[in-house]
């Protein structure tokens, strides 16, 4: 976790030099080396670093030839240069939110009402509420049994305008809600009457002591009124066919 | 040559819709029950018996629980997730609330009244305060994995018993967290792979959780501990339904083989004062699911898939053993579900979605008293008219002369005219039905057919003219001022002068329907009128109670009959006392006004006013069963 201190110019800023530099292993190891090392001096401890640095890297040769007023400018450069781009940064990043604040804002507003009819709600609120809520119920519930036809199932909503009473329904509640019911229904009936329950038919129930007999019979209903009812429309028509053809051409 | 043709009417195809939940209300002794199909009836069963209310289905209504709530107010609570108040008075649905939990499948009420628990699909048992126009959600209890299917509260009022699927919870009331979850074994010493619903459970004073479940168990749990205690295991198929009885010294479970198994309190030898709970009597008076019981001080009442309400009064609670000690099976509607037109011989039958119009077969053979005459033409299937909408129908009627047809449902009234050409019929609906004509409690049709009675749900009487293609709305009678009293019967005299109405409680008014005015009020008595009806000349009216009186009210004179008050003083035999189903339709002979006509559902009977005997006689000329 990255520690932001008071003094925060110097240790940042020393962070983003070694990041230039020498890419260590990870910003936040950097940044705790620093912390650890508690940079009391300013500018004239950093040269001394990057030579070191600089010493590392190339062994063989001999140290490049730098006077300290011009290493010192050049620490101080980067370090004006490190802390604008830190501003720049900054700065961006607070529009950024600022931006998105006021997004925020105006998609909330957005989904609220217009004014006018938040208006009308908080003086209608305020007006003595007990009447006139009832007054609402009453005709909402009127108007309800005015479209009592309808199968949509209807929410009662406070209506605003005392001349016009109507009601508004979210269908995706709606959805739920049935799905609920039609699924507390399906429990029910699988619990009832689904597999594992001991029961049977009333055919089955009644002829139980016929089938178990050593002659067998019949069950008690072993009509299928439900079977060949394709074959038997058929049948029907072809016979209404027959007969309107026997009807037209006469028999000699 | 016999008097009258009879036609037998074998294709009126009614099927009940089977009973689903039933709650005894013991400071009234009445008792709910709610169909599969939504409708709501009301038994009063010290008026023998007798449905004095119903509210009518709706299709999406699937009731699943049903309960008396802080003294007269009813609940119920179904699959669609909603709470229903029903008004006794007005006969209407008061409101519905959405308990915002998916399907509701259990509801009761606290021990005080005053507080209804409600267990959901979600998992959640939600707590609602009764407040006296309303309910008003006040918290949730903790939440459970799986539906909550049974609810039970402790008699004080301090814990809560919730059955689920493969397992009990015990919830204390002031904190709403679960104390114990006491898991139900899924076969009775055995291993099973269908889970086990726990459907009814019940929370005694002691401590004792009684739970049914569907392997066929009744297990007696300990809440304290948490732990079982006692198991039978008394069906091959579910245990569907528990109820305990006041006293807590006995009760009652319905399975799903239609036996209903009664549990008493019993000491365990007949000096100790140790008592253990024995599995006493069954009784098989189902063939399909007992899906419902309840326990009132003196009877066990049972309701199921089989359609028929079973009250089976307990010996051992009954003081006198008399005809009230007997099974009483409700099988048969107690209102008409038939209208008939005379001038062109129409049925029209009432279903709970549509209506048929079947004209009757004609014969033009002749023969003896008693012969069966064939059909030269059978009975034709003339019209089937569906509602629009999911709401059942509550009353219907066809004009004696056959052009129009009117019925109500819930929230609309519809009136149709019907024109007959050759053979064919067809039908047109009058649109535009005007306002106070929203749903209706009884229809009639005066015998010219030119008036159209209603009365409507609020109290008020219609009187409404019918021209060619239109109508004309005459006059309303209102309610007494402070009752809104639902009319329920409906009377015109065949003159068209005289019209009666009769309300629940007070007694049958009658109307001067000339003058538009209310011409005088039979006294009221305290069992509820189950069929009225007008004689043709005399302007009497007959009245029938639903303790089987019968009593008739001179309409001009304005006070009972000679004959009525003979009757009255000697009393009816107690064969005529001691029939079980109400009488629902009273007739007058055209050429004889001295026999009157009615039948209730197992008998047709002629009373011959002018045989008054001096003994007590059965009334004259067949108690015929048919």
């Amino acid at each position: 976790m990255v520690q932001l201190r008071p003094r925060a110019s110097r240790a940042p800023a020393s962070a983003e030099a070694m990041v230039d530099e020498g890419q260590p292993a990870s910003e936040e190891e950097a940044e705790h080396g620093l912390l650890l090392g508690q940079p009391s001096s300013g500018a004239a401890a950093e040269p001394l670093e990057e030579d070191e640095e600089g010493d590392d890297e190339f062994d063989d040769e001999a140290p490049e030839e730098l006077t300290f007023a011009s290493a010192q400018a050049e620490a101080r450069e980067e370090e004006r240069r490190v802390r604008e781009t830190v501003r720049r940064d900054k700065t961006l990043l607070k529009e950024k939110r600022k931006r998105r604040e006021e997004l925020f804002i105006e998609q909330k507003k957005r989904k609220l009402l217009p004014d006018t009819i938040l208006e009308k709600l908080t003086t209608a609120s305020q007006k003595c509420n007990l009447i006139f809520l009832v007054n609402l119920q009453k005709k909402n519930e009127d108007c309800e049994k005015g479209s009592g036809s309808k199968k949509v199932k209807v929410q009662k909503v406070q209506s605003i305008s005392q001349n016009k009473s109507y009601v508004a329904l979210r269908l995706k509640d709606q959805d739920l809600r049935d799905s609920r019911q039609q699924a507390a229904q399906a429990f029910i009936h699988n619990s009832l009457y689904g597999p594992g329950t001991n029961r049977t038919t009333v055919n089955k129930f009644l002829s139980l002591a016929n089938k178990r007999l050593p002659v067998k019979k019949a069950a008690a209903q072993f009509l299928n009124n439900a079977w060949g009812t394709q074959k038997k429309q058929n049948a029907k028509k072809f016979k209404r066919r027959w007969m309107l053809r026997r009807m037209k051409t006469p028999k000699k | 040559m016999g008097e009258f043709k009879v036609h037998r009417v074998r294709f009126f195809n009614y099927v009940p819709s089977g009973i689903r939940c039933v709650a005894y209300n013991n400071q009234s002794n009445r008792l709910a029950v709610s169909r599969t199909d939504g409708t709501v009836e009301i038994y009063n069963l010290s008026a023998n018996y007798f449905q004095e209310k119903f509210f009518p289905g709706h299709e999406s209504r699937a009731t699943e629980a049903l309960c008396w709530a802080a003294g007269q107010r009813l609940f119920s609570a179904g699959l669609n997730g909603e709470i229903i108040e029903y008004d006794l008075q007005a006969l209407n649905v008061k409101y519905a609330m959405d308990a915002f939990g998916g399907p509701i499948w259990s509801m009761t009420a606290s021990p005080s009244g005053s507080q209804l628990l409600v267990g959901c699909e979600d998992g959640s048992v939600k707590l609602f305060q009764i407040t006296p126009d309303k309910i008003q959600f006040e918290r949730n209890f903790d939440r459970q994995k799986s539906r909550i299917l049974s609810l039970s509260w402790h008699p004080s009022g301090t814990h809560i018993a919730a059955g689920s699927i493969d397992y009990i919870s015990v919830f204390d009331v002031k904190s709403g967290s679960t104390i114990h979850k006491m898991i139900v074994d899924r076969q009775y010493m055995g291993v099973s792979k269908r889970k086990c619903i726990v459907w009814g459970v019940a929370f005694l004073s002691d401590g004792t959780v009684i739970s049914v479940d569907s392997a066929g168990k009744v297990q007696f749990w300990d809440s304290a501990t948490g732990t079982l205690v006692k198991s039978h295991l008394i069906a091959n198929a579910d245990v569907q339904s528990i109820a305990v009885a006041d006293q807590e010294d006995s009760f009652v479970v319905g399975t799903a083989e239609g036996t209903i198994f009664h549990f008493q309190l019993l000491p365990v030898t007949s000096n100790s004062n140790e008592k253990q709970w024995v599995r006493t009597k069954p009784f098989q008076h189902h063939t399909h699911d007992v899906r419902t019981v309840a326990h009132s001080p003196t009877a066990l009442i049972s309701g199921g898939t089989d359609t028929h309400l079973v009250i089976r009064p307990l010996m051992e609670k009954v003081e006198v053993k008399n005809y009230d000690a007997a099974l009483r099976k409700i099988t048969f509607p107690h209102r008409r579900l038939i209208s008939c037109s005379k001038k062109r011989q129409l049925l029209l039958f009432q279903f709970t979605h549509h209506l048929e119009l079947w004209r009757l077969g004609s014969t033009v053979a002749t023969g003896k008293n008693g012969d069966t005459l064939p059909l030269s033409k059978n009975a034709d299937h003339l019209l089937h008219l569906k509602t629009k909408g999911p709401e059942n129908i509550i009353c219907s009627s066809i004009s004696p002369c056959g052009n129009w047809i009117a019925y109500s449902t819930a929230s609309r009234f519809f009136l149709c005219r019907l024109n007959y050409e050759h053979d064919n019929i067809s039908l047109k609906r009058v649109s535009k039905m005007p306002a106070f004509l929203r749903s209706a409690l009884q229809i009639l049709f005066s015998e010219d057919s030119t008036k159209l009675f209603v009365a409507s749900n609020q109290g008020s009487l219609h009187i409404v003219q019918l021209l060619e293609g239109s109508f004309k709305h005459l006059h309303a009678f209102q309610p007494l001022s402070g009752t809104v009293e639902a009319m329920c019967l409906l009377a015109v005299s065949p003159d068209g002068s005289w019209l009666a109405a009769s309300g629940t409680s007070a007694g049958v008014r009658v109307y001067n329907v000339k003058q538009l005015k209310l011409h005088c009020t039979v006294p009221a008595y305290n069992f509820p009128v189950t069929a009225l009806a007008i004689a043709p000349d005399t302007n009497n009216l007959v009245i029938a109670h639903s303790d089987q009186q019968v009593f008739e009210y001179s309409i001009p004179d304005k006070q009972y009959t000679e004959w009525s008050r003979t009757v009255q003083k000697q009393g009816f035999h107690h064969l005529w006392l001691q029939r079980d189903t109400p009488i629902t339709h009273i007739s007058f002979h055209p050429k004889r006004p001295m026999h009157i006509l009615l039948h209730d559902a197992y008998m047709f009977c002629i009373i011959d006013k002018s045989l008054v005997s001096s003994s007590l006689l059965p009334p004259e000329s067949s108690l015929e069963s048919l």
